[in-house]
């Protein structure tokens, strides 16, 4: 990967770019975020001018490494105020990563209103205008099938659905699966910075693009199987998350009380059983059709945690049905049933709205009194309505935050305006640090790998005491920042985490490939580097530390069955970042 | 203890044992007799469950090893080895799971088939 593509919206022109220095051993967020840090303007409003947006594959996007498809996209997030990189599947990454293309930053906003789709092949970069009927409210469903039949099925797509048109603050981006079904980068309300660009979507077409060149190809070969064998022969990577999803989650993190419930009022719920991984799996085998419990979202993937759900008739209704998305909808906003759960993470997917954001606002709008509790079809007309949006649909889909000031409420899950996701931080006391401290704003994804041997990290820690979960949080955040520089999906974590070789052979193949000798320290340093750079970047744009904190009602309201509450002081909290 | 259930537990099982334990009392939960307390390795062999194929238990939402003493009355799951990577050690599955067949040497586990 050996250019960068630079996208003027405002004069409509690109052009190719040599990658600068600085810049070479950068992937993924790493790179997204640097080069937001250095170009863009901290204190400049998301979706104005001065904003960028960077879409950059990881280390090893491109190559046969398993897992290795995932793209970072980063810029100043509408949501938060704060820098964001948001990380999908899709075929876009390994795309780019063989055309050679290291990063596609857009800049500017043209004067116009018209929206563009940007066209990459081998050779060039077009700007061109969207087809009309791609816009004003039609659908990502339906916008995928007219792009494909424009540019091919083939191609790799990025783009907007309405919500991202009308720069709601929970919109994202959508990437096709080789299904020409979707993922998203999903959180911090990017669609808007795309959409305030006026870029409908990206196009990248790799017809005859060569091979990502490998400094020692029989080095990395063998470090590849070494990795994959990690990966297919751990439990979880091997077979949990296959059968089950990551909606597994639900009946363990219920059981330890830390499901959070209700608008985080419980952290238990009765009918667990009817939105568990367990159900889920066991419906789409009973209903046939087209449905299937197993799903990669990426070329590469041997892990498969996505699946196709699907109705009653056996007709596909979505893909890539997350535990948090589930979790939100299912015991947050405690709407019981999986099918009225699964129509709305299409309707969601289909206007292009983060379904983290949009299921936690839903909750927190019912625990203001706008929506009944547990009325899925309430919940679904609002997000249909996102399309062309009313003033409820723009109220829900401006994100929690924006819901609780309307509601007048004190209990609002964010932090930095981003909604908590699927695991509370009173009995689960070390991804509370991490969503308070992440410069992303609450993000679970955000500490999710650590380096080395595990049990010097995790071995003593009790989920509902302080000891141990200041060191949890800084090394999983700083193993993440690492890993979401590879292009890896850091669900490769589920299967290296237990096995040091696994983690070592993901290096090996960074090593083979570049012709480098890094080391699991050079690994971590590289983790470090990109949270002091993130951090740094949000300090400029107003942040400190007053900002890495979690939501006051929970220092007061004691969350059942273990009826605990967070109780990190200030001080303690800040230590986190104390490297 | 939540309630009093008599000299009953209160079981469910997780992920593939979820699908065993319907099929072996066709109900989740589960409301199941006990002579008085037993540990998690003992319930394990009374319901014919091979210890590898749990990594720990969680008794009233607290997780514990196979060794732990379940009294009557307490609710209880069973969870194998399956659940992913950072939660289980957010939610102290390493500090109780050292003494278990199903511990994080994985390399030495080889699947049963239970049914």
């Amino acid at each position: 990967m050996n250019k960068f593509i630079r996208v003027n919206m405002t004069t409509k022109k690109a052009k190719f770019e040599d990658v600068p220095n600085k810049y070479k051993m950068l992937g993924g967020r790493g790179l997204t975020s640097n080069i937001i840090n250095d170009e863009v303007k901290p204190t400049c409003h998301p979706l104005g001018k001065n904003n960028k947006i960077v879409l950059a594959p990881g280390l090893l996007s491109g190559t046969s490494a398993p897992n290795s498809g995932r793209l970072s996209v980063g810029a100043k997030s509408p949501l938060t105020g704060g820098i964001k990189e948001s990380n999908t599947g899709g075929t876009f990454s390994q795309q780019m990563a063989r055309l050679g293309i290291k990063a596609i930053i857009i800049e500017g906003m043209p004067k116009d209103d018209k929206f563009y789709v940007i066209r990459i092949d081998k050779d060039d970069v077009i700007i061109e205008e969207a087809p009309e009927e791609a816009l004003n409210g039609c659908g990502n469903y339906e916008a995928v099938k007219i792009l494909n039949k424009k540019y091919g099925d083939k191609a790799g797509m990025a783009l907007i659905g309405p919500a991202g048109e009308y720069r709601l603050p929970s919109a994202n981006i959508a990437f096709k699966d080789p299904e020409s079904n979707l993922r998203a980068a999903g959180r911090g309300g990017l669609g808007a910075v795309l959409g305030s660009k006026r870029v409908k979507a990206i196009v990248i077409d790799d017809t005859d693009a060569g091979r990502v060149p490998i400094a020692d190809p029989d080095k990395f070969r063998e470090a590849s199987r070494v990795f994959s064998k990690a990966l297919l022969e751990h439990p979880v990577s091997g077979e949990s998350l296959a059968e089950y999803g990551t909606d597994v989650l639900v009946n363990i993190i219920n059981e330890a009380g830390g499901f959070p419930s209700y608008n985080f009022t419980k952290g238990r719920i009765e009918h667990a059983d009817n939105i568990s991984g367990e159900t889920l799996s066991a419906t789409i085998k009973e209903r046939k059709g087209e449905g299937m419990v197993s799903h990669a979202c990426h070329r590469g993937c041997v892990i498969r945690c996505s699946q196709w759900y699907a109705d009653e008739e056996g007709k596909y209704i979505t893909s890539g049905f997350e535990y948090e998305t589930i979790w939100g909808l299912g015991a947050d906003a405690g709407i019981e049933d999986l099918d009225a759960i699964a129509s709305i993470d299409r309707a969601m997917d289909d206007v292009g709205v983060d379904s983290i954001e949009v299921a936690v606002a839903i909750a927190t709008a019912m625990d203001g009194g706008l929506i009944p509790w547990g009325d899925g079809k309430a919940a679904l007309e609002i997000v249909k309505q996102m399309a062309k949006p009313t003033p409820m649909a723009r109220i829900i889909a401006g994100g929690c935050a924006i819901v609780g000031k309307l509601c007048g409420l004190f209990r609002v899950p964010v932090v930095k305006d981003q909604a908590i996701p699927a695991y509370d931080p009173r009995p689960i006391k070390g991804i509370g640090l991490t969503y308070a401290t992440t410069p992303m704003g609450a993000d679970h994804t955000a500490g999710y790998c650590v380096s080395g041997n595990i049990l010097k990290v995790g071995a003593d820690i009790d989920p509902l005491k302080k000891e141990g979960q200041i060191e949890y949080s800084r090394a999983m955040q700083i193993g993440t920042a690492a890993v979401d520089s590879t292009g890896m999906c850091l669900f490769v974590y589920f299967g290296i985490a237990d096995n040091p070789d696994g983690y070592q052979a993901m290096i090996n193949m960074i090593n083979a490939q570049y012709g480098l000798s890094l080391t699991a320290e050079d690994i971590d340093k590289l983790g470090e580097d990109v949270l002091k750079v993130e951090r740094e970047f949000n300090r400029k744009a107003g942040f400190s530390n007053a900002h890495d904190r979690l939501p006051e009602f929970m220092e007061y309201e004691p969350l059942p069955p273990h009826n605990v509450v967070w109780d990190f002081t200030p001080e303690e909290i800040d230590e986190v970042f104390n490297f | 203890m939540f309630e009093d259930r008599g000299n009953t537990i209160e079981l469910r099982g997780f992920l593939h044992l979820n699908t065993y334990i319907r099929k072996k009392f066709g109900t989740m939960p589960v409301i199941f007799d006990l002579d008085g307390e037993i540990t998690g390795k003992d319930l394990a062999k009374r319901l014919n469950v091979p210890l590898n194929e749990i990594e720990v238990i969680f008794v009233n939402g607290f997780v514990q090893g196979l060794d732990f003493v379940i009294k009557p009355g307490d609710r209880v799951a069973l969870l194998p080895p399956g659940c992913p990577g950072p939660y289980r050690i957010a939610l102290g599955f390493y500090g109780k799971n050292q003494n278990n067949p199903a511990n994080f040497k994985i390399k030495e586990r080889k699947l049963k088939n239970l049914y």
